[in-house]
């Protein structure tokens, strides 16, 4: 039981992530290697907003970070992206590594390195005969994910951006050419995607603590969506909870220090065997 | 030899020779004998920034032929420099090993790695391809990291190694690694020019432009793709191997996926696909931190927050890609070749025609 939730936990945190990269696989053919550097800036970012607000609000703190990191989103759409539409995927990919080198040292200036963590709640809501507990965190954790996720498959389902947006994705020229802002639609996916990146960042740095080494979960994300399909965002829940529960019984039932392997060896796997991911599109490999 | 133009060839062999323009041997050729004589006036500080060139020079060389060449994405290129380095901290500790035994046997084992690792590139391309080499990157340090925590002399000090003997001299030093480094840096370069030129660097290309359309003529994909692997991994780990020699000690926390981008960046920054491009990026991006930390020199004192410089000199790799990227994709050689057409063609005006009015 304590298991299960640990694993639920660390899972919709992971989904997050790969949520992030799935969109903006999605919109732009786009894997973006800088998901993991976002993720740990917009914490460090929700970390001094808090200090910063009056009273330490918590609501007010949610609101000033979750503009800033789709502001983020936004200017690197405009400032890197946009202009590298049509040109070879290895391009792109080679500018959000760029993107991550920059936000990683931006932690180094400009917070020093320094190693912190952010405060959600920390009660100790139940208590389990193992001695185990479960604190506000996690209960924050999985409902901030169940309401991302319920959000996102409403808005691309039932909203007409929503359907604009899986048009633009499948092709478009067709698109623009029916009326669809396709560069709103971007700029859109990066706004999501780094705001979805931040939420799992602070996620994350309310259960350990961060520092710029902390980068390295933009790798697990990776992995889950990967696993899952970089083209599915129902895939990047499965792939999530199917990274964390591999991490947990490694970690559990093996060797602790194993537990770090994890996610590159099913990176490993899962390319050789299922490149497109369990719910992935195969024909996605020819047009990379 | 035609008279006349002196852009006319008459013949494949003028248009395949490595410097085709009598200007062009002449510059190159003072500049080696520059480089011989910088030990005899050049400080120490000096020959060391330009040691570490070389050894920059060696795995740029080797990732250009990859991944300008071939058009294969690998940012597994640490893994090999550190399965070179670790090699020879084996050899040298464990066997005993002489120089010249230990370094082709690490840059064989780099190679067989580099088999391996190239074997996804049968089945992927482009970004999924730098996926699976970036897994193999952190499987590679994985292993190794464990390695150096079981066999070292402790788990972060690394593992040493004495200083390299041939015959009777004992290569310690900045003057004598120089040469040594100069000599296989020049070696690399012209294997790199030679091989680019031949029939295997010209498979490579026709590979990185569309590889069905290579196949289609006859070029073996599986066999070329796999060799640019294996050269290029048997290049970066010459340069793991001379570059642990020459620091004297080994350990997995230098070979970080950082410097697998640092030689990305190089190689972007230099030029992809011209051997040329990967010596020039080679230079630039060695000295861009040490030209960040005269900068930061020559601020007022106030102004040097703690970390700050260390911070920029990171954020520098990432800037430096990305404006290479939006402004100058094909790299400093381009810069060069534009300069040296204008002084080709002048006293005539030559512009490239945009794809708009080529159409």
């Amino acid at each position: 039981m304590e298991l299960l939730v640990s694993i639920i936990v660390l899972g919709t945190t992971y989904a997050l992530l790969a949520a992030g990269i799935v969109i903006v696989y999605k919109a732009s053919r786009v894997v973006n290697f800088a998901h993991g550097e976002l993720a740990i800036v917009g914490a460090y970012v929700f970390y001094s907003v808090a200090i910063m607000m009056p009273g330490h609000s918590l609501p007010l703190t949610i609101a000033v970070t979750a503009i800033v990191s789709v502001i983020f989103g936004v200017i690197v759409y405009f400032a890197l992206m946009r202009s590298l539409l049509g040109q070879p995927t290895f391009v792109a990919a080679m500018v959000t590594i760029g993107v991550a080198i920059i936000f990683k040292a931006a932690i180094v200036v400009v917070w020093q390195s320094k190693s912190v963590g952010v405060n959600l709640g920390r009660q100790i809501l139940y208590t389990y005969p193992g001695g185990g507990r479960l604190t506000a965190v996690d209960l924050i954790t999985v409902i901030a994910g169940v309401l991302f996720f319920a959000a996102m498959f409403g808005f691309f389902g039932y909203t007409r951006l929503g359907r604009q947006f899986r048009g633009a994705a499948e092709n478009p020229l067709l698109a623009s050419q029916r009326q669809v802002n396709v560069n709103l639609i971007l700029a859109l996916a990066w706004g999501t995607a780094v705001f979805a990146a931040s939420l799992a960042g602070v996620l994350f740095g309310s259960r350990s603590m961060l520092s710029p080494q902390s980068t390295i979960i933009g790798l697990s994300g990776l992995t889950a969506a990967l696993v899952g399909g970089l083209d599915s965002l129902r895939g990047a829940i499965i792939g999530g909870m199917l990274v964390a529960t591999a991490t947990f019984i490694t970690a559990r039932l093996i060797d602790p220090a194993l537990s770090e392997a994890v996610p590159f060896a099913i990176l490993l796997v899962v390319m050789c065997w299922r490149p497109w991911g369990l719910f992935g599109t195969p024909e996605e490999l020819n047009r990379v | 030899m035609a008279a006349g133009s002196p852009y006319l060839r008459v013949s494949y062999a003028e248009t395949n020779r490595i410097f085709p323009e009598p200007y062009q041997r002449v510059v190159v050729t003072a500049a080696l004998v520059a480089l011989l004589a910088v030990p005899f006036f050049g400080s120490g500080y000096l020959l060391h920034l330009m040691n570490l060139t070389f050894l920059a020079v060696i795995g740029a060389v080797g990732l250009n032929l990859l991944t300008g060449y071939c058009g294969q994405v690998s940012l597994g290129h640490a893994s090999f420099m550190a399965i070179g380095a670790f090699v020879t901290a084996i050899l040298t500790n464990l066997y005993a090993a002489p120089f010249w035994l230990a370094v082709p046997a690490s840059c064989i084992i780099g190679a067989a790695v580099g088999f391996v690792v190239g074997l996804p590139a049968l089945r992927f391309r482009g970004i999924y391809l730098a996926i699976t080499t970036l897994a193999m990157h952190y499987a590679i340090i994985f292993i190794l990291t464990t390695y150096q925590a079981k066999f070292g002399s402790s788990a972060t000090a690394g593992i040493s190694i004495p200083a390299p003997v041939i015959g009777s001299w004992q290569i310690e030093g900045g003057r004598s690694w120089y040469y040594v480094l100069l000599l296989t840096g020049v070696a690399t370069v012209l294997f790199g020019l030679n091989l680019s030129r031949s029939y295997v660097g010209r498979a490579w290309v026709a590979i990185r432009d569309r590889d069905i359309a290579a196949a289609s003529v006859g070029i073996n994909v599986t066999r070329f793709k796999l060799l640019a692997f294996v050269t290029s991994a048997a290049l970066a780990a010459l340069a793991g191997s001379l570059g642990a020699y020459f620091s004297g000690v080994v350990t997995v926390e230098a070979y970080t996926l950082e410097l697998a981008i640092l030689y990305l960046a190089m190689i972007i920054v230099g030029g992809m696909g011209s051997i040329a491009g990967s010596v020039l990026g080679a230079v630039f991006m060695t000295l861009l931190p040490f030209w960040i930390e005269h900068g930061f020199d020559m601020l007022p004192p106030n102004w040097r927050l703690g970390s700050t410089s260390y911070g920029l000199q990171e954020a520098a790799i990432g800037i430096v890609i990305i404006l290479f990227l939006l402004f100058e994709p094909k790299g400093l050689i381009e810069i060069y070749r534009r300069i040296a057409l204008y002084f080709e063609r002048w006293p005539f005006r030559y512009r490239e025609l945009s794809p708009a009015e080529r159409r």
